[in-house]
């Protein structure tokens, strides 16, 4: 029993480090410009299926990945400019809608680029399973918590060690002061946007060896990347490291458990629970009122 | 409202001469438009927003077809149920959702909407994941109604939701709905209860949304989970926004366009592209949705008012 939970635990944490990159998306758009994107899951599914179909065609693992960033970075910015910025004004509910918009848009691209197939990528490093005290850690799941350890780290560095961050993390404080300081807002919420669909494509790309890409991924993995995201705090990124684990693994013990059909029903019970009992998440700090 | 019957009558006659394929796309419409009728009351008047209102359409679908087939339930009285199932649900929902707001409420509906889905994929009462096969249709003395009796009963249910919702939202109550959207401490500061107008919006959105579910319950007489997945509320929010959100017309006229667009381009698309398959017509949807979100607020039936009043 006990070696079961273990073994279900770690399979959560493979999970959750691919919650908690998306989740990191989520937080850094919401804080930037109190927007939650619904297109984020999206990105993920760009990255995969870019990064798969590019590898399929014999180009070198390293290069299909960076590809598949870049393209989720680009649609991001596109979408951004297209979708997002001609209605900054609009009051929330409609910018809600427009990025469920966006969402849509962008998976129906998806279906007319690579049909509904799913496309499979090897893993980054052949080698056996790591064994961790009797329980089996599959081969990717380092390279997956490496994307975390980079994706986080740079962040850190970026928002705590840098100007332009600081000046990033003055647009967030307050931004009718920063402004007056000659930040930027909307640049600022431009560049977040893309990073964000940059981070999301590096999760899509490191979890396609593990679930395989398809057009249709994105809606799931989004859906569990907010859910990690409001768990932690949407306007905390540690939290959505932490939020992102602890979704991971409480999908995975209790779908273990009970029946791996009522894993993303657990995301979201939580999900609601949360919203009720403490709304700005574990590490978060206001409910923003707009 | 003379004319509202003509119109109807009208309707109803022209339907009778269609073809069985054209019948069955009004009857969608009808049970869709239905749907985005109750949506257009809590979105547009009360200005809250729900991603979750296909739950509320699975919850009706299911209750009348359980009760038609383990208790042999007539599927009249299964409209009647199926309302009532979705109903209460939201009712006890409301508790917990309706005390968010804006980014915070859509994600407690979608997350309603997904467990809902999870749950009746998972229950073996309700079929599990291979759904319930055989839901008895409706019965009107010996007639088992066809295309064309479900397209009439749709849109005489519509006719009876439209004219109570369009008195509902004519009279102060619509006026209330409109004041909390607009802020809610300065409709309380006019004496306006926002979170019992806000639940009873919600709740009727949810009664319409039951009935709509029952009705396609026994039109189809095939439910399973995924019919009454996320992308279906997108769907409902797409006509709603199409059509007009605060606007009663714009509710019909978006089930109409989203449903008879999506055939179109079902039938269109795969000529153009040959390799394009299955949801061919999301791309189009996500597209319009966010041009008229830019372009076009207030909805087709908005933009057409405005012209006639100018």
């Amino acid at each position: 029993m006990i070696a079961e939970i273990w073994q279900y635990l770690l399979a959560g944490i493979a999970v959750g480090a691919i919650y908690a990159l998306i989740a990191a998306g989520f937080v850094l758009v919401y804080q930037v410009t109190g927007l939650i994107n619904f297109a984020q899951g999206e990105f993920a599914m760009l990255g995969a299926m870019t990064a798969a179909s590019l590898a399929g065609a014999g180009l070198p693992a390293l290069w299909a990945a960076a590809l598949a960033v870049l393209v989720a970075s680009l649609v991001g910015a596109l979408g951004y400019l297209l979708a997002i910025r001609p209605a900054r004004k609009a009051n929330p509910v409609i910018l809600i809608f427009i990025t469920l918009g966006l969402s849509v848009a962008i998976r129906g691209a998806a279906l007319f680029v690579w049909g509904t197939n799913s496309l499979s990528l090897n893993a980054f490093s052949s080698g056996t399973s790591v064994v961790v005290f009797g329980g089996v850690l599959s081969p990717q799941t380092p390279w997956v918590i490496g994307a975390d350890v980079l994706v986080f780290g740079a962040l850190y560095v970026f928002l705590r060690h840098t100007p332009l961050g600081t000046a990033v993390r003055a647009a967030v404080a307050n931004p009718p002061i920063a402004r007056t300081f000659g930040i930027p807002l909307a640049t600022i919420g431009f560049w977040s946007f893309v990073a964000a669909a940059a981070i999301g494509g590096l999760g899509g790309v490191v979890v396609a060896p593990i679930t395989s890409a398809s057009y249709d991924m994105g809606l799931t993995l989004g859906l569990a990347g907010f859910v990690a995201a409001v768990l932690g705090g949407l306007d905390s990124l540690p939290g959505a490291l932490a939020g992102g684990f602890l979704l991971g693994i409480f999908e995975k013990v209790s779908g273990g458990l009970i029946s791996t059909g009522w894993e993303q029903g657990v995301g979201f019970i939580i999900l609601i629970a949360v919203l009720v009992l403490r709304p700005q998440g574990l590490l978060g700090h206001t409910v923003r009122r707009a | 409202m003379r004319n509202a019957l003509i119109l109807f009558v009208a309707g109803i006659t022209a339907v009778w001469f269609l073809s069985p394929y054209a019948q069955g796309l009004v009857a969608l419409i009808g049970i869709y438009a239905l749907v985005t009728l109750g949506l257009n009351v809590f979105m547009g008047f009360a200005g809250q927003v729900s991603l979750g209102q296909a739950a509320f359409v699975a919850l009706g679908a299911y209750a009348s077809a359980t009760l038609a087939l383990r208790l042999h339930v007539s599927p009249w009285l299964g409209l009647v149920a199926g309302g009532c199932a979705a109903g209460i649900a939201a009712y006890a929902v409301s508790f917990i959702t309706l005390r968010l707001r804006e980014t915070y409420l859509a994600l407690a509906t979608l997350a309603f909407g997904i467990v809902v889905s999870v749950a009746f994929n998972e229950l073996d009462f309700f079929g599990g994941s291979s759904g319930l096969k055989d839901i008895p249709g409706l019965t009107i003395a010996s007639w088992n109604l066809d295309v064309r009796g479900y397209a009439i009963v749709a849109w005489a249910l519509v006719a009876i939701a439209f004219c109570f919702t369009r008195n509902l939202v004519g009279s102060g109550y619509g006026r209330a709905l409109v004041a909390i959207s607009s802020g809610e401490l300065g409709a309380a500061a006019l004496g306006i209860d926002p979170e019992r107008l806000k639940r009873e919006a919600f709740v009727l959105s949810a009664v319409y949304a039951g009935v709509a579910g029952a009705l396609y319950a026994s039109y189809v007489s095939y439910i399973d989970s995924t019919s009454f997945g996320f992308l279906l509320s997108v769907n409902f929010v797409l006509m709603s926004v199409l059509g007009g959100l605060r606007s009663l017309w714009g509710a019909l006229i978006g089930a109409a366009v989203v449903v008879l667009l999506g055939q179109f381009l079902q039938n269109v698309v795969p000529l153009v592209i040959p390799s394009a398959r299955g949801d061919v017509q999301s791309f189009f949807f996500g597209v319009i949705l966010i041009a008229m979100l830019i372009l076009v607020p207030q909805g087709i039936a908005g933009r057409l008012g405005s012209w006639r009043r100018a």
